[in-house]
Formats: C-alpha cells, sequence, structure tokens
C-alpha cells in the first residue's frame, strides 16, 4: 500500500496539470470573449449568478453515482422528466407559488423513485458501460414520457385547463406556463446588493443540499458506495449489497435530479414540455467536467466552478461570436460545440487514464512478483 | 422488532408528505380576481357604479377602475383580503373598506362586482365565475417529422 | 412477393436465435401489415416504401458491421462518416458537376475525407479501448457541431446551396434536383402497378454487402473476426491488433459516407447542419433488430434489421392513423428501438477486452 502512494508521488504535478486542463481552458476561452461581447461586469455577474440559482442543485444531483463509480449519469434526464410531470399536473391543479413548487417535488418523488430503480436495475445489467446504457436510457424514458404528456394526459389523466391542453382534446402544449411560480422562491429572502439580485433561499436550499452531500459520504452508505466505485469485487467480499447500493445512488441521484429541475423550472417561468428535459443532461454534465470533475471523481468544488465557467462561457460566446464573424448563429454553434467537445476530452482523458492506470497496476503486480521471487531465491540462497 | 418499528416510521413520513401535499392543495390554490366597477341590476333592484375604484392586495395596488371598468389581480390560498378605495363622485374624499371573504375553491378565474359587494347583496349577486377562452392557435404537439431523426427534440438551444 | 417469403423464412428460421424482442417486433410488423387492407391502407404502395426505405438506409446500417466484427462495438459515431459524405455530395455540386456523374464524383470527393477522418477516429478509439461507445457517440455529436459552423463559414459559392440572401452559408436543406436525384434508383427501375422497386440501389446495396462479406472471408477479414472475439488470443497469433481495429474503423466510416449518399439520392435532399445528429440511432437499432449483438454481426443482420426496421418505421403511421386516428407511430418509433438498444447493451458480451 505504501509503495503505491510512493509511485505515485513523481506523477502528481502532471495529473493536476491534465485534470486542471479544462477549467484553464475555459478560463481562456472566457477571458478573450468577455472583452469582446461587451457585456458590462454588472450585467454578467448578474446572469451567472441567476443561472447558478438556476442550474446549481441539478449538477449537484451528478455527484452521487460519481461516487459509485457508475459514470456520469446521463439518466438525470429521468429525473428531469418527473419533475415536468409534476409541474404539468401542479399548474393544471392551479397551485402556484412556493406551495405550487412543492407540491410538484412531492409528486416527482415517487415518479423518480420508481424510474431510478428501473434505471438503476438496467445498469446493473450493464456494468462497465453504464453511461452510454443511462444515455440510451434516457432517450427510452424520453419515448415513455412522450407517450405519457402526448397521449395519455387529457384523454386518461385528466386534465382541466385549455390552456396547456392541445386544441385536440388530449396531449400537452409546447409550453406550458408557470407564470404562477415564475422565480416565487428566488424573489424570496432575495437581496440585492451593488445592482447585482442573489436568490439567498436558493441559495440557501443549495447549500443545503451540498452539507447533505458532506455528510452522506460519511454515512455507511456513502462508505458502501465509495467502496463499490472503488472495486465491485472487493466491495461484494466485505459483504456489500453491490447491486442494491448502485440502485440507490441511481435513485437519489434521479430524486434529486427532479427536485432540481423543479428550482430550474420555477426560474425560467415556462414548461417546453417536449424539450426542456433533452439537453439538461447534456449541459449539466458539461457543466460539471468544466469545472475540472472527470468520470470517476467530482467534487463539490468542481459544480460551482463549473456553472461560473461554463455558463461564461455560454452567455459571452454567441456575443462575441457574433461581433467576429458578424453572424449570430456562429456563437450558438460554437457553445454547442465546445460543450460537447468538453465531455469528449474528458471522457477520452477518464478512458486513457484508467488504461494508465491498468498497466500501472499490471507492472506494479509483475514487479512485486519479481521481488518476491528475488526474496524467496534470496532465502534459499541464505539456506 | 427492528422491521416493525422501521415501518411504522415509513408509514409516518409518508401521512406527513401526505399532509403537506393536501396543505398545499389548499393554501397554494391561485385564484384569479377580476373586480368589475359596473352598474349591477339585482332583483329589479339598480346599484349604479362608482366614479373610482382603487383595489389593493397585500397593500399593492393591483388595480384602479374608473366607472364600467375591470381590474384583475392574483390571489393565492382560499381568503381574499383586499382594500376597496372609493371615491363616490369627481372631487369627493376617498374611502377605504377593508374586505376578507372566502373565496370557492373550484373557481380558477372570480369575478367580484364591487358596487353589489358594498351594497351588501348576497355572494350570487356580486360573484361570478368568469371563464377564460383557450388561446386559439393552432399548436400541434409534434411536428411533421423526417421519419429518420428518431423524433428526438430538433436542436433547440435555447436559454439554460 | 419473394421479398416477404424469404422474410418469413428468415424468421422461422431463427426462432431459437432471435430472442424475445426481434420476435415480438417481427411479429408487430407482421400484425400491421396483416391489417394494414383491413384498416384500407394500399398494401403494395406500403410494400413499395418499405423497399424504398431499405435501398435508402441499408448501407448506413451496413457500416456498422465492420466495427462491431473488430470487437470496437456499436459505431455510434456514425455522423463522422456521414460528415465526409456530407462533404463529398456540397464540393461535388460546388465543383459543378451535374446529373448522374455528381453522385460518382461525391463518392470520390468523400473518400479521402472518409480515410482521414476514420483514421484519426481510429486512433482515438485504440487509445481508450472498452469505452469505445460512449466517446463514439461524444465525437459524433462533437464533429457534427463542428461541422454546423463550418457549413456557414466554409466558402461556398454555388447559388444552388447557398442562402439566397446574404449569398453564404450553406442551406440546412438542399435539393438535388438536377444533380443526382434518384442517380441509382433510376437505373433499371421496375415498376409493377404500385409497387416500384429501385433496382439499381439495391444493387449497388447486394455489391458492397457482397464486397463486405466477401473481405470478411479474406485472411484479413477473418483477423478481424479474430480482434472481435479475442483479442489477447490475436495479438498472440501475430496479429496487428490496432491496425486491424484502424482498418475496421475507416471501412466503417467509408461505407457510412457512402450511405448517406445513396440515402440523398433517395430522398431527393441533402440535410445539413444538426441533421446527422442523431442518424446514428436508427442504424444501431436497425442492425441489432435484425439480430446483432453489440460484438456480432453479419450480413444477413442487417438486411432483417434494415426491413423490419423500415417496415415498422413505414406502417405503423398509417395503420396507426386509419385506425385510431391518433399518430403514434414516433413514440412508438422511440420506444420500440430505444428499448431494442438497451436490451442489446445488457446482453452479457461473450468477449473479453
Amino acid at each position: 500500500m505504501n509503495k503505491n502512494t510512493e509511485n505515485k508521488t513523481p506523477l502528481n504535478w502532471g495529473a493536476m496539470l491534465r485534470q486542471a486542463s479544462v477549467p484553464i481552458m475555459f478560463i481562456i476561452i472566457c477571458v478573450i470573449c468577455i472583452p469582446i461581447s461587451g457585456l458590462s461586469a454588472n450585467m454578467l455577474i448578474n446572469e451567472i449568478i441567476t443561472r447558478m440559482g438556476r442550474n446549481a442543485f441539478l449538477i449537484l444531483s451528478l455527484l452521487i453515482p460519481i461516487m459509485a463509480g457508475m459514470g456520469l449519469n446521463f439518466g438525470m434526464t429521468l429525473g428531469a422528466m418527473a419533475a415536468e410531470i409534476g409541474l404539468i399536473l401542479v399548474s393544471d391543479w392551479q397551485i402556484i407559488g412556493i406551495p405550487g413548487m412543492v407540491l410538484a417535488a412531492i409528486v416527482s418523488v415517487p415518479i423518480s423513485v420508481l424510474l431510478g430503480i428501473f434505471c438503476g436495475r438496467i445498469l446493473n445489467q450493464a456494468k462497465g458501460r453504464e453511461m452510454i446504457t443511462s444515455y440510451i436510457m434516457s432517450f427510452f424514458v424520453n419515448g415513455i414520457y412522450q407517450l405519457v404528456v402526448l397521449y395519455l394526459m387529457g384523454s386518461v389523466i385528466p386534465i382541466r385547463h385549455a390552456s396547456i391542453k392541445l386544441p385536440r382534446g388530449y396531449g400537452i402544449r409546447n409550453t406550458v406556463s408557470l407564470l404562477g411560480m415564475r422565480q416565487k422562491l428566488d424573489n424570496v429572502l432575495a437581496i440585492n446588493v451593488a445592482g447585482v439580485k442573489i436568490p439567498l433561499l436558493t441559495f440557501i436550499i443549495i447549500g443545503l443540499l451540498c452539507l447533505f452531500i458532506v455528510w452522506f459520504r460519511r454515512t455507511k452508505l456513502g462508505q458502501d458506495m465509495r467502496a463499490v466505485g472503488q472495486d465491485m469485487e472487493v466491495a461484494r467480499d466485505a459483504g456489500i449489497n453491490v447491486e442494491r447500493t448502485r440502485i440507490i445512488s441511481i435513485v437519489m441521484s434521479t430524486v434529486l435530479a427532479g427536485l432540481g429541475m423543479v428550482i430550474y423550472l420555477q426560474n425560467m417561468g415556462n414548461i417546453a414540455t417536449y424539450s426542456a428535459h433533452s439537453q439538461i443532461g447534456m449541459f449539466c454534465i458539461a457543466a460539471l467536467l468544466v469545472g475540472g470533475a472527470s468520470v470517476d471523481r467530482a467534487s463539490i468544488g468542481n459544480v460551482f466552478l463549473g456553472v461560473i465557467l461554463f455558463h461564461t462561457m455560454f452567455i459571452v460566446a454567441p456575443r462575441a461570436g457574433a461581433y467576429i464573424t458578424g453572424d449570430s448563429m456562429i456563437g450558438e454553434y460554437f457553445r454547442v460545440f465546445v460543450s460537447y467537445a468538453v465531455i469528449t476530452i474528458a471522457l477520452v482523458m477518464y478512458e486513457t487514464n484508467k488504461r494508465r492506470a491498468r498497466n500501472a497496476s499490471g507492472q506494479r503486480l509483475a514487479a512485486a512478483q519479481k521481488e518476491d521471487e528475488e526474496k524467496t531465491a534470496g532465502k534459499e540462497g541464505e539456506q | 422488532m427492528k422491521n416493525k418499528r422501521r415501518l411504522i416510521f415509513r408509514i409516518a413520513a409518508l401521512a406527513i408528505v401526505l399532509v403537506i401535499a393536501a396543505v398545499m392543495f389548499v393554501i397554494g390554490r391561485g385564484h384569479t380576481m377580476y373586480f368589475d366597477n359596473k352598474e349591477i341590476e339585482y332583483n329589479g333592484q339598480t346599484i349604479g357604479s362608482y366614479y373610482k375604484v382603487n383595489v389593493e392586495l397585500n397593500g399593492k395596488e393591483v388595480a384602479r377602475l374608473s366607472s364600467g371598468d375591470r381590474g384583475m389581480g392574483e390571489i393565492m390560498g382560499q381568503s381574499l383580503k383586499m382594500t376597496v378605495i372609493i371615491t363616490d363622485e369627481k372631487d369627493a374624499k376617498p374611502h377605504a373598506h377593508k374586505i376578507s371573504m372566502s373565496v370557492p375553491y373550484s373557481m380558477d378565474g372570480i369575478t367580484i362586482n364591487i358596487p353589489a359587494l358594498m351594497a351588501g347583496l348576497p355572494e350570487d349577486a356580486y360573484l361570478s365565475e368568469f371563464e377564460i377562452l383557450a388561446p386559439a392557435e393552432d399548436e400541434e404537439g409534434t411536428d411533421e417529422a423526417n421519419p429518420d431523426d428518431m423524433g428526438t427534440e430538433e436542436f433547440e438551444m435555447g436559454d439554460i | 412477393m419473394t421479398e416477404s417469403n424469404t422474410m418469413k423464412d428468415k424468421i422461422a428460421e431463427g426462432l431459437k436465435n432471435f430472442g424475445v424482442p426481434r420476435l415480438i417486433i417481427a411479429g408487430f410488423l407482421l400484425l400491421l401489415l396483416i391489417m394494414a387492407p383491413f384498416v384500407g391502407a394500399d398494401l403494395p404502395t406500403q410494400i413499395s416504401n418499405i423497399i424504398n426505405r431499405f435501398s435508402w438506409n441499408g448501407i448506413l446500417v451496413l457500416a456498422m458491421v465492420p466495427m462491431v466484427h473488430s470487437g470496437c462495438g456499436l459505431n455510434f459515431g456514425l455522423p463522422l462518416g456521414i460528415i465526409s459524405g456530407l462533404l463529398g455530395a456540397t464540393l461535388s455540386i460546388e465543383f459543378g458537376f451535374t446529373g448522374g456523374f455528381s453522385f460518382l464524383m461525391a463518392i470520390l470527393i468523400a473518400t479521402p475525407f472518409a480515410l482521414v477522418l476514420g483514421s484519426a477516429y481510429g486512433w482515438l478509439l485504440n487509445k481508450i479501448k472498452g469505452g469505445e461507445m460512449m466517446i463514439a457517440t461524444y465525437v459524433g455529436f462533437s464533429s457534427v457541431s463542428f461541422m454546423c459552423m463550418m457549413w456557414l463559414l466554409l466558402p461556398y459559392h454555388s447559388p444552388n446551396m447557398v442562402w439566397g440572401l446574404s449569398g453564404k452559408g450553406l442551406r440546412t436543406t438542399i435539393s438535388l434536383e438536377g444533380y443526382y436525384n434518384q442517380a441509382l434508383a433510376g437505373i433499371l427501375q421496375i415498376n409493377i402497378g404500385n409497387i416500384s422497386i429501385p433496382t439499381g440501389t439495391i444493387l449497388f446495396f447486394a455489391l458492397l454487402s457482397f464486397g463486405i462479406w466477401a473481405f470478411l472471408h479474406t485472411k484479413t477479414g477473418t483477423a478481424m473476426t479474430a480482434v472481435g472475439s479475442n483479442p489477447v488470443f490475436a495479438k498472440a497469433a501475430g496479429i496487428n491488433v490496432d491496425g486491424i481495429r484502424m482498418l475496421s474503423v475507416i471501412m466503417s466510416t467509408w461505407l457510412a459516407a457512402i450511405g448517406i449518399l445513396v440515402y440523398e439520392q433517395g430522398f431527393g435532399f441533402i440535410q445539413l447542419y444538426m441533421a446527422p445528429f442523431y442518424m446514428a440511432l436508427p442504424a444501431v437499432s436497425a442492425i441489432l433488430i435484425g439480430g446483432a449483438s453489440v460484438n456480432k454481426a453479419t450480413i444477413m443482420n442487417v438486411i432483417v434489421g434494415t426491413i423490419l426496421f423500415q417496415g415498422i418505421v413505414t406502417m405503423t403511421p398509417t395503420v396507426m392513423n386509419n385506425m385510431v386516428h391518433m399518430d403514434m407511430s414516433e413514440v412508438i418509433r422511440i420506444i420500440a428501438s430505444m428499448g431494442m438498444i438497451l436490451f442489446a447493451l445488457t446482453r452479457k458480451t461473450e468477449a473479453s477486452r
């Protein structure tokens, strides 16, 4: 054991630099783009604070599966869909304000739990390719979501209000207004610091989630999850129910993603019924990775750094792009490209590191064996 | 024994959540209030409108109504607490009235005729349901899509 | 008509190794075919549609085969090959080629792009053995979004392709009228009543399929299968594992480039920007429906899978619409195809890495 750590130390600087490469790249992009975009500091900070309140909860939901070694949970969209169903129902019941949000959250939780269990079971069958499976899973459940929202709502599930129902009598409109809920959470305890609106209550909730995650890491279950994440076989030998632990981690992530989506949508003030969830997973994952997280290691710090850097890029890129090329679409495409490229780079780095680690451990094993042999040979020689 | 206690805890937790949900249903119910300052006839009795009426909800003015006007405001929960500031005639001194009443749960849009209310007429005189007609825009859930694009949403970036 | 006969034979023959989900899908398609006349849909038109759509999509599905064989998994990076094809197509038009000749030129121009992009892609996949599918997906996404910028920035001038108003930047859809619209389909086309069979396209597909089949039986081809089924053994046997994997990726990419060109000549339009984004998914689910798994795929899987998948895509809207006046086809398509991919991903693979 001691030997391992000793072997690692000389590599540390290189590894750290590699890990920081994505954030550094983003800092450079931001530093170049901010002056070109011509946004005032005040406006930029305002935007970033808004987006942090909007997205941080969602991104935090990704941390738990990473802890359990299941990689980036592309299945967080499942929770987002559950939240959307909750919000659609609540807005049909005309429950508004914070009570509406609470009720939507209560409705979304059982749906999230069921979807999470389903997703966790499937992922247990696809060990080693959790990410692609959870990714396809999000598409599959999107199909089911469309079935429910487009065909069952209004025909099987009662929907009273014509304002959210399609004219044909069933199915939900492309956009559902959440006017009665819009920024109701953000406006409670909102404070204004030099023209920057800070949604204090939202941040308090996010802070509580952070505390929860810190606490959870220390619980028995959290420790089990980390053990499972390190090595499933070892964990199993230690008497941990690996499958169950993995399912719990996915369920927790899905539920948190659902709650996060409620916060996200109350800030937006309307639901794009058929597309709000589809990009959420991608952007949250990109933001987390931009913050310096990797597929197998992510901290709360990564989340906040990621939100700041990623969203700064997101805000300034279209303007900077429009300024440089004279075409606003370039910037739009640029930020999409960057989001995908970041995920690609992070995945590639993860896989190469994994391979390197595997090779290194192989070499160590060989070296240890050799040493053993030499020892025994030496002993034999002594004798 | 441990299992039993666990079960009890779970049931209790579930019950609490359900109670919270039920409370939310009551306190979070949103109503759109419409305030009319219009002449009204009730049982052959005609009540004239006021010169001007200001309506305040939670200390915030939501409507300023001349004779024949309608204004609106949003309330949450089942009780309506409003302040009506009435000016009877031009240049007359306005007088304020605090009014609190409960509103029917099942109505989304509620119209209140202020002259009728002030005249002390029964509920069916001053309170009526106002139904908003559905927006008539022609909207379909899914567009005519190329069968090969999997129906996964077009790349709508929007704001995140 | 022999078409459906062989299909039935295939289903009967494959009952054992087909697996439940495949059976359900085949049964569903059969049900749709039987119901079609009763709900007032014109069966010959439908069959003609299926054959046509099969001919458009066949090669894109075929592009899965080499990579599956070499153990690189399902090629979720198909959009990369499609982009090579799109570059070929747009450049061919830009250089002023017209008619059927432009199709040939498009293939010729697309080929070097496919080779270069395929090599880079193959090199990357060799670096990250074991995580191919996820990274392939994101390589596809990144390249599509990168090309979105390029379509706007590259100096195209052909008035048939650029936006009329600004005179620069390619349009999202480009009509192939006057270029290679129906270039292959028009060859030896057979019209019987309502059925029209694009013989040329099918022959082209058959040619490429035969090429792949023959290749898989050469020395290199068997080496590829060996690499896919047991890389350790293959390495021990002196096979250049990385080289073979690279070759398979290049082949897949090139086939995807050709595939999209064939698709376009049938469809009649070039679709740019976000259009290639999710194009890998139908192809992946088609080959899986045909009986392939993450590490095993044959030409037969391609043919059966494409027919089944396109059959469902074509039949569900018509039958559903006529029956319940509710077009649920899209939802059914998503659930069925994604369910199929999920099913395949959860199967245990025999090969070890």
